[in-house]
């Protein structure tokens, strides 16, 4: 039996990625394979072509498997830190000539902001993946390298560039066919049902539904499990799937019922790979003509995902105005339903953000998302862009108020800072603030600017490159500068921290003059100790951000500005821009521990704020105030992504009221140009009773930043955390 | 100015009125239910409320007031002698003491209950509660026309019982009455809210010849008033009603311990558990058979 075994063969899909066991007749396994590669940096040739060696010996060696519980083949190459490409990645690295080494340094161990180099943002254009296949996109690149050759435009490193894909892509063909024959060799129908679609693909590009979960899946364990370049989205999953769903159907090929047993071991992939950080698909958007892209298979897969309710693959849902009323009231009941792996982004926001920075609408219609929830542009003209740096926004605090040191290591960082009592008014104050943020704005760009210029040498995109017809046409890795758009953003932690400090800056100390700027010094260094009736006099501070305060969430339009124009616009080393985001994954809490005590009342070593949400619990006047400080924000100020969370009670959208409310608030946030908001909707009760008994509550999960947790799996001081958030929201 | 003394202003209401709404919940209140779940909007005049279960008995409002005590341990308020001035409320570092009953101008609640009107869209507004809004009579009504004059849809929720002047006042500015009934029987009335039903009944007449748009809401308690008897008797009553356009029913439910303790009231909340779904469309069913219609049961 090929169908009706899901429940049988779940067991093996959680074991796969987890601890799987390898028949060894197959080949070596991954450490020794990460060893045996170290070779090829021996080899005399031009990065993509030692990588591509390595890809090639990786793919011939590596031990594999097709498991007749499994509609998708099994890799040796399951865990992923490291890869095995790592240590050789890491050798190469070394050769290249760095400037601004020292600078990194102090710019990470300050925590002033954190860089390293991104390889975890790239996405395949899958309609070239889907109307060329393997067999195709190699045909295809190999025609433009002739063509380069009779323009006499392939110079050495275009040689390199095309050399590096003909190995890759030879070498992904030869893999094909090992499953293939494994496939074959077991005497199971499942099996070769797969060697049947395998070799499909090895000919040519998918013909049914099948052939097309596995080519997403397959391109993506080429690329993010052996070629060491995470690929952040797998698509705009439903708008792909519909014309061969829909044939398949017609054709009699598969039934309803089968495509969702496939579709479901397909998500199981993710599932059981299991990185905190999440695996992106998004789902709907518009149509050229206006119309809502939203379909069936829209419906199929939200289904499907409701059923597994993974904490990934994660799922991205367009929202427009065209979007209908009924299925956005489906999405909520589902995030009401605790199906916490949704977020929902705004086409408008989107829209207005991207025309703002040059892109037309057309480009913002088609956008992809990606990664947590960044959108960029696809289609017609490709974008890439890294998040390269984390600007901690109160780190100027720390330093302003310990005489310019920074306390991880005792050294100077950011601008000379005059005695406090030189900053006579609020206005310097704000003034020398900026200029600290300045100042760790230009090292991080310096630094990543750096390291960039190098990014095709770092890690060659051999896999991702042919899939983007610009680099094709300009022979340029589609990874560092052969995308038509090649951006670097500088992501910010702390965004509603900094102006919770800010405000009772300028409240208490100089608006009121209730606390002087010395003992606010003398507080903060103490980490508040001794200080115990100051810190609560802040503590019950109300002016703070994300409670639709105007006179509050001016700062969140002036920082944002700053932001903006410090940034946006600024050149890359890599023929392309910076782009300014208020997003920051985890290092809210990484910074934080790198961080003093700061004015809005954190402790020292205490998260910050993350994203463009106010810092835990400052928000008190509920999530229609909460909107409203965000929506002043002006969203193209922050190109590289707007995204916001929301916790709401349970209480607040019970039954169909509450979803129709719901919906009007996302309506309201959209039209404003609000982009990615998320929400966690429980109660402080159910998250004490699930800390108390994990074991009823092993489904409870928790959106954290762009990626979903299960609550039971944190860290206690972590669960404590989200309690106290929840404590505070008002039912 | 006109001004009011308020509890509280919620935002995102949701379940006050149609669509996304900010609800305004003045004090003071002419029955005395014994489910009471804003037993702080009760009286008329200004209280302190203390939050025991956040108190920290920290002894910062002991420094402001010699109303407050920290002896033993132990928090001990002197009620009697407190003059609920609200000065102590800004010392607690816990947000464990509260004022409710601030005053509040006509111009200054507009303001407040503006913030939000981007997110009415057709649908929301805003509600006037309390306790009883329409013992603010003239405080609601200008604040209504107000509303009006913003094109701001205006929901009164009200428990009827006060004089039919009050409503006569706001009725050109409302644009939807939210009607609690409690129950059709005078005396059992009387028994669950201090005063008989008779000057409710015949307001609910009257409002209903306006023409004006009316949503019954109705609270239904186990044993006290949801025996069969008490649904025929009220589907009975309600259901000549012409402008009546859902009977809502809302399911009793004992959290309110903590608010009467707060408010140091004696507390009346019946020990009776919150019906449940099926429990709420079994006496829809009985409201439906006396010849209801539109019975919207809350919990599904
Ligand atoms: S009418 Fe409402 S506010 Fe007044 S006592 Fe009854 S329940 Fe409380
Ligand atoms: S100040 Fe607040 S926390 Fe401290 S004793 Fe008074 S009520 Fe309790
Ligand atoms: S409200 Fe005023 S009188 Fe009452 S306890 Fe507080 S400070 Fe004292």
């Amino acid at each position: 039996m090929i169908f009706g075994t899901y429940a049988q063969d779940e067991e093996y899909l959680w074991k796969k990625f987890r601890a799987p066991q390898f028949d060894p007749c197959t080949g070596i396994d991954q450490d020794t394979a990460a060893k045996e590669i170290m070779r090829f940096a021996e080899l005399d040739a031009p990065a993509p072509i030692v990588k591509a060696r390595a890809f090639e010996f990786l793919a011939e060696n590596l031990q594999i498997e097709v498991d007749p519980h499994d509609f998708f083949p099994a890799f040796a190459c399951w865990k992923r830190r490291p890869c095995p490409m790592s240590p050789l990645l890491a050798e190469l690295r070394k050769r290249i000539p760095l400037q601004q080494g020292e600078l990194w340094g102090l710019l990470n161990q300050s925590g002033a902001s954190n860089i390293w180099i991104d390889f975890d943002h790239s996405v395949p254009e899958w309609d070239e993946v889907f109307r060329l296949g393997f067999p195709g996109l190699l045909r295809n690149a190999m025609e433009w390298r002739e063509k380069h050759r009779a323009a006499g435009t392939l110079d050495v490193a275009k040689e390199a560039y095309f050399e590096g894909i003909r190995i890759t892509y030879g070498a992904m063909l030869r893999m094909l066919k090992r499953f293939i024959e494994r496939a074959q060799g077991h005497d199971n129908a499942r099996c070769h049902f797969v060697a049947a679609s395998l070799q499909r693909l090895h000919d040519g590009p998918p013909q049914n539904f099948f052939d097309a979960l596995q080519a997403i899946y397959l391109y993506f364990m080429f690329s993010e499990h052996i070629d060491h370049l995470q690929v952040r989205s797998l698509g705009n999953l439903d708008w792909l799937l519909t014309p061969f769903y829909d044939r398949d159907l017609k054709d009699d090929t598969f039934t309803d019922a089968q495509m969702r047993e496939m579709f479901d071991h397909f998500f199981m992939q993710w599932g059981s790979i299991d990185n905190y950080w999440g695996q992106p698909v998004y789902l709907g958007g518009t149509r050229a003509d206006g119309s809502t892209q939203v379909n069936h298979l829209t419906h199929f897969i939200l289904e499907e995902a409701a059923k597994l309710h993974l904490p990934t693959p994660k799922i991205q849902i367009k929202i427009a105005a065209n979007t209908p009323d009924e299925f956005i009231d489906k999405v909520t009941a589902l995030i009401r339903d605790q199906n916490q792996s949704i977020v929902l982004v705004g086409e408008e926001g989107i829209r207005h953000i991207m025309t703002s920075h040059g892109y037309t609408e057309e480009d913002a219609r088609t956008c992809l998302i990606r990664g947590c929830y960044e959108f960029g542009s696809r289609g017609r003209v490709h974008a890439n862009t890294t998040g390269v740096g984390h600007l901690n926004m109160l780190k100027p605090f720390e330093l302003i108020f310990n005489n310019g040191i920074d306390k991880q290591t005792r050294k100077p960082v950011g601008v000379p800072v005059p005695p406090l009592n030189a900053l006579n008014s609020f206005d310097e104050f704000y003034r020398l603030y900026i200029q600290e943020l300045d100042w760790i704005i230009e090292a991080n760009i310096k630094v990543v600017n750096d390291f960039e210029a190098h990014l095709a040498s770092i890690n060659p995109a051999n896999v991702f490159s042919p899939t983007i017809p610009n680099s094709l046409r300009t022979g340029r890795d589609a990874f560092d500068d052969g995308c038509d758009y090649n951006n670097s953003s500088l992501l910010t932690t702390g965004f509603g921290s900094a102006i919770d400090a800010l405000s009772v800056i300028e409240e208490l100390v100089y608006k009121k003059g209730e606390i002087s700027l010395e003992k606010m010094a003398a507080a903060l260094n103490a980490n508040w100790e001794g200080y115990e009736e100051l810190h609560r006099k802040i503590l019950t501070f109300r002016k703070r951000y994300g409670n639709g305060i105007p006179e509050v969430d001016r700062f969140a339009q002036m920082l944002s500005r700053t932001l903006g124009n410090r940034i946006n616009g600024r050149p890359n080393s890599r023929g392309g821009v910076w782009e300014s985001s208020v997003h920051c994954a985890k290092q809210f809490i990484h910074q934080g521990a790198k961080t003093g005590a700061t004015p809005d009342g954190r402790f020292a070593g205490e998260e910050m704020s993350k994203n463009a949400s106010p810092a835990m619990g400052a928000d008190v006047n509920g999530v229609t105030a909460l909107l409203r400080s965000a929506l002043a924000i002006d969203a193209a100020s922050f190109p590289g992504d707007f995204p916001l969370d929301v916790m709401m009670h349970p209480s607040s959208v019970k039954g169909a009221d509450g979803l129709a409310a719901w919906r009007q608030l996302l309506r309201v946030y959209f039209a404003g140009n609000g982009v990615a908001i998320h929400f966690n909707i429980f109660d402080a009760a159910k998250l004490k009773e699930a800390q108390k008994n994990p074991e009823k509550y092993s489904g409870l999960q928790i959106r954290v930043c762009g990626w979903n947790v299960r609550f039971t799996e944190m860290a206690k001081s972590e669960q404590d955390m989200y309690i106290r958030r929840a404590e505070s929201i008002i039912e | 100015m006109t001004e009011a003394r308020y509890i509280d202003i919620k935002r995102f209401a949701v379940h006050d009125g149609p669509g996304i709404r900010t609800t305004l919940f003045l004090k003071g209140c002419s029955l005395r239910c014994i489910w009471c779940h804003n037993p702080e909007s009760r009286f008329p005049q200004p209280e302190l409320a203390i939050h025991y279960p956040k108190c920290t008995c920290c002894g910062e409002c002991a420094k402001v007031c010699f109303c407050h005590k920290i002896i033993n341990g132990v928090h001990e308020f002197d009620r009697q002698a407190c003059k609920a001035c609200g000065q102590c409320t800004q010392t607690c570092p816990s947000g464990a003491l509260e004022l409710f009953g601030r005053t509040i101008t006509v111009n200054e609640a507009a303001a407040k209950l503006l913030e939000d009107r981007i997110f009415y869209g057709n649908g929301g507004g805003i509600t006037l509660s309390g306790g009883e809004p329409l013992l603010h009579s003239g405080f609601c009504t200008e604040l209504l026309k107000k509303m009006q004059d913003e094109g701001i849809h205006g929901a009164v929720d009200t428990c009827g019982n006060v004089p039919w002047s009050a409503f006569e006042r706001v009725l050109p500015y409302t644009d939807l009455f939210l009607y609690d009934f409690k129950c059709a029987d005078a005396e059992k009335h009387r028994r669950l809210t201090g005063c008989g039903n008779e000057l409710i009944l015949e307001n609910l007449k009257k409002l209903d010849a306006t023409r004006k748009n009316i949503e019954i809401r109705m609270m239904l308690a186990p044993e006290q008033n949801m025996a069969p008897d008490d649904l025929q008797a009220a589907g009975k009553f309600l259901a000549p009603f012409k402008n009546i356009s859902a009977i809502r029913l809302l399911a009793y439910h004992s959290l309110a311990h903590s608010k009467f303790r707060a408010v140091g009231h004696p507390d009346t909340l019946p020990d009776v558990p919150s019906p449940d779904a099926e429990t709420l469309d079994r006496a829809a069913e009985i409201l439906r058979s006396c010849g209801v219609k539109k019975v919207v049961n809350s919990l599904n």
